[in-house]
């Protein structure tokens, strides 16, 4: 952890990112188990973009708009593997699926255009 | 759900994520006008005064610092347990007599056991202990800070929605009832099969909030072991780590093992109950296949809850006997064993379900093994204050009621151990009895006896001394008039998780209520103390307040006290001199 | 190897002797008694295993964390718990000196002293001399501790201290 290691009093104490890493995750498992598509996205959304903030901001992505894309293929791959496995049970998992799989086109589009319209709003370091 | 839900929802999810950005947006740019870094320099913990963190609410928001962190568990886990006191002192009430007649019906009363149970482990036990953890750790090892801080404040803000799922059942949402499956939550009932109301939404929001408190207390283990095997001071090697590292060392080995199989459990229930999966069904896995992944999860989490509330007994209780604690590897090694074996035992539960006479057992033999470890702790603690210079404060009160409360209910456990007592005592209030002397009487007193103790120096204030001896003594006489009555009950035959009961235990249930009015006055007697202290308690006048140094007992967190008020001092009268051994500071301790 | 077991923590590690004999007392019963015989072979070895992993896993660790401690005692300075990183805290050995040294000096006004007492400062004394080579200076302190150094440490806190509450 590159956290500039000397007396816990004067280092950097404060992130804004875990409170919504910690927001994101309930908010996309209860959209995703009962299928309410705007709850899924948008905390899909919350979780991993978070998530890209605090890769940045610990310094292991060396951009988050890059890890927020990367974030996003993973995302969307969850989602194509629920549209596969909706093939095989009873159960309707289709809109499940492409809330993830939106949620994964959503967050690639916003990374890669962040990426490469909106390089100033990185976060500060 | 209708087009115009969605829509709403939609709009609302919209509206939350612009206000995240603006939040974050504004935080940025706090940041940016923050000298970053190479602030401090090299003046030592002069900086105290927070130039790092942003002022007022966000700090809190923000705070990746473990004494911040520990102080956000600590109110977590101080709300959690008012709740979870109030949902009790209903039941209670409820128990006064035979009949539905306080509350009007059972099924608000299984509501409430179920999230009763819920609350006081997962919201209240392991939170609490992680304030400790957090906030005493990494200043007794000698560390800057945990070794994840982030992940640290992730671990602990998963907690508030883990909350708020777990107790929607109650809030007014239409359609969305409380569990009523108890903590246990045993299928066939909680997979929502039959023509209860256990298929409903509540259910598997309380399984989700479940599933969200394991995945924080996993985060918050991964990060506790890493931090005490790679951030230790130089000085601190095994031979030196103290006894209540040693046993969040341990808690945090055991919930590595134990609570990601509990959510991997939860998840196939959700499956079951959502996906039409059949893991809990008969005609798949089985409602035993529940019973084996619940209870493998379910006894580690037992002392998962009393190890960390014995290491603060074994740190706490020398401090006031006057001497080193003794036999302190007997203490390591036996807090190791019991990690260890803790994972052997689980089917102790399950005595009475028909399982192979041989595993039952096989699994009787290690449950009596794990007496040992205790009972080896339970005979130091009480050596170290044989022939000890014991000072009876409000702390070491506590200490001496757990190990009082700790020898009643350990020695009710052992004889359940037993396969044939167990036949006759299972799910009876014998185990409610027993298992209660343990959270409340043990686990309980035992995270009082360290907020007592280390509130001076979280809050550089004392308590006031009557209130909390009146609190210990409510609570000590509260938790045995309780549990000791639900024994008898157990032994009487009465059944546990019911609303009514036969007229003839109408006598006990009455005395345990009386307990439990005790042991609520006592709560309130503790929270009005603990905040007015905090607000406008005397100031803490020496950096050993405990006068620890008369014997050589004093620790590295009183230490890095002493050695923080010196420095808020030094503009003023320069500090003091902390040897003022039973001078003027004596009259106020306590 | 043997440096590090030597018999004082082989004395430590009692402690987790007695279960894993415990578990060993239920292995043999239940391989001479065998009550459910009838059975089958199955069963019969899911509950041998679940006797013998539980075994097994405890005395690894037992090994494992012995080894841990005991080679950090003859590594480093050890301090009592919570001491480690305290500017100018006393080790163990130097504890042990000084309750000696005021054992023999408080002798004459402590009340409840015995000859016994002393006797075991004198032993104590020999182990001091002994140097680094006596790792467990817990068991002894604590043993030793029940008797004579601690009836040292509560007249000297007396002395000092008017306690509190």
């Amino acid at each position: 952890m590159d956290e500039n290691p000397g007396l816990s009093e004067e280092y950097r104490m404060a992130s804004p990112w875990p409170l919504f890493v910690a927001l994101g995750l309930p908010i996309a498992e209860v959209g995703i188990l009962f299928g309410l598509v705007p709850l899924a996205v948008g905390g899909l959304v919350l979780f991993c973009g978070a998530i890209a903030g605090i890769l940045r901001e610990a310094e292991y992505a060396a951009s988050g708009w890059r890890a927020l894309a990367a974030l996003s293929l993973v995302i969307a791959g969850g989602g194509l593997a629920l549209l596969y496995a909706d093939g095989a049970t009873e159960s309707d998992l289709v809109v499940r699926a492409y809330s993830m799989v939106g949620a994964g086109v959503l967050m690639f589009v916003g990374g890669v255009g962040g990426e490469l319209f909106a390089r100033d709003a990185e976060p500060a370091i | 759900m209708e087009i115009t839900g969605q829509l709403l929802l939609t709009v609302l999810m919209g509206a939350f994520l612009l206000g995240v950005a603006a939040f974050l947006a504004r935080v940025e740019e706090w940041r940016s006008y923050t000298p970053l870094g190479a602030g401090g320099g090299a003046v030592g913990e002069s900086g105290y005064g927070h130039a790092e963190k942003p002022a007022g609410l966000i700090r809190w928001f923000t705070t990746v610092d473990h004494k911040d962190i520990g102080l956000l568990y600590g109110a977590y886990a101080t709300i959690a347990f008012v709740v979870g006191g109030l949902m009790v002192m209903l039941m209670r009430a409820e128990l006064t007599t035979p009949a539905t007649d306080v509350l009007g019906s059972a099924t608000f009363y299984n509501s409430l056991l179920t999230s009763h149970g819920i609350t006081m482990l997962f919201l209240f036990g392991t939170p609490i202990i992680a304030a400790f953890a957090n906030y005493l750790v990494p200043l007794i090892i000698g560390a800057d800070d945990m070794a994840f801080p982030r992940i640290n404040a992730i671990a602990f803000w998963l907690l508030p929605p883990a909350a708020l799922l777990i107790w929607a059942g109650f809030f007014p949402l239409p359609d969305v009832l409380p569990a009523q499956t108890a903590w246990t939550m045993y299928a066939p009932l909680s997979a929502g099969v039959g023509n209860g109301t256990q298929a409903n939404v509540g259910v598997d929001l309380m399984l989700l909030g479940l599933h969200l408190s394991g995945v924080s207390a996993t985060m918050g283990a991964i990060n506790f072991i890493a931090t005490i095997f790679t951030e230790r001071a130089e000085e601190v090697s095994w031979a030196n780590l103290d006894i209540f590292s040693w046993t969040i060392l341990t808690q945090s080995g055991l919930i590595l093992f134990a609570f990601p199989l509990l959510g991997s459990a939860l998840v196939m229930l959700l499956l079951d109950r959502n996906f039409g999966t059949t893991f809990f069904a008969v005609e798949g896995g089985g409602p035993i296949l529940w019973q084996h992944l619940f209870w493998f999860f379910g006894h580690p989490e037992v002392y998962i809850l009393v190890l960390p509330p014995m290491g603060i007994i074994s740190y706490v209780l020398p401090r006031f006997a006057g001497r080193k604690l003794f036999g302190f590897k007997f203490v390591v090694y036996s807090t190791l064993a019991i990690g260890v074996l803790s994972f052997g035992v689980w089917a102790h539960h399950m005595f009475s379900t028909g399982i192979d006479p041989r595993l039952r057992a096989s699994f009787m033999a290690v449950s009596l093994a794990i007496a040992i470890p205790s009972a080896v702790k339970t005979f130091n603690w009480i050596t170290t204050m044989w022939n000890g210079k014991i000072r009876l404060t409000t702390p070491m009160l506590f200490c001496i009621g757990f190990v009082s409360n700790f020898v009643i209910g350990g020695v009710t456990g052992v004889f359940l151990a037993s396969i044939p007592v167990d036949l006759v005592l299972h799910d009876t209030y014998y185990v409610v009895g027993h298992f209660h002397y343990i959270v409340m009487g043990a686990i309980t007193f035992a995270g009082m006896a360290g907020i007592y103790y280390w509130f001076p120096l979280v809050t550089g204030r004392w308590y006031q001394r009557s209130l909390a001896k009146a609190h210990f003594w409510l609570w000590m006489i509260g938790t045995n008039i309780t549990f000791f009555a639900m024994v008898l009950l157990g032994y009487g035959g009465m059944p546990r998780r019911y609303a009514t009961y036969l007229p003839q235990f109408a006598t006990l249930h009455q005395v345990a209520t009386l307990g439990a009015f005790m042991l609520f006055v006592g709560g309130i007697i503790w929270i009005y103390n603990v905040f007015v202290s905090w607000m406008e308690g005397a100031r803490v006048e020496s950096g050993d307040p405990w006068r620890l140094e008369a014997t050589n007992l004093n620790t590295a967190e009183w230490d890095w006290f002493d050695t923080k008020r010196e420095t808020s001092l030094a503009a003023t009268d320069g500090g003091e001199d902390v040897q003022t051994d039973g001078g003027q500071e004596s009259q106020r301790d306590s | 190897m043997a440096d590090i077991f030597d018999k004082d923590t082989l004395l430590d590690l009692t402690v987790n002797v007695i279960p894993l004999g415990i578990i060993l007392f239920f292995v043999v019963v239940f391989l001479v008694v065998d009550p459910f015989s009838g059975l089958g072979a199955y069963g019969q070895v899911l509950s041998m295993g679940l006797l013998v992993v539980p075994f097994v896993a405890l005395a690894i660790l037992t090994y494992v964390s012995g080894k841990a401690i005991a080679g950090d005692e003859k590594r480093a300075e050890v301090f009592f718990q919570g001491q480690a990183t305290m500017e100018g805290a006393q080790t163990r050995h130097e504890a042990e000196a000084e309750v000696e040294g005021e054992g023999e000096q408080s002798a004459n006004d402590a009340e409840a002293r015995t000859d016994a007492d002393l006797g075991v400062d004198d032993g104590r004394g020999d182990d001091e001399a002994a140097g680094t080579e006596d790792p467990d200076a817990e068991s002894e302190a604590a043993d030793g501790d029940g008797g004579a150094a601690n009836t040292d440490d509560g007249a000297a806190g007396e002395a000092e201290a008017t306690d509190e509450p």
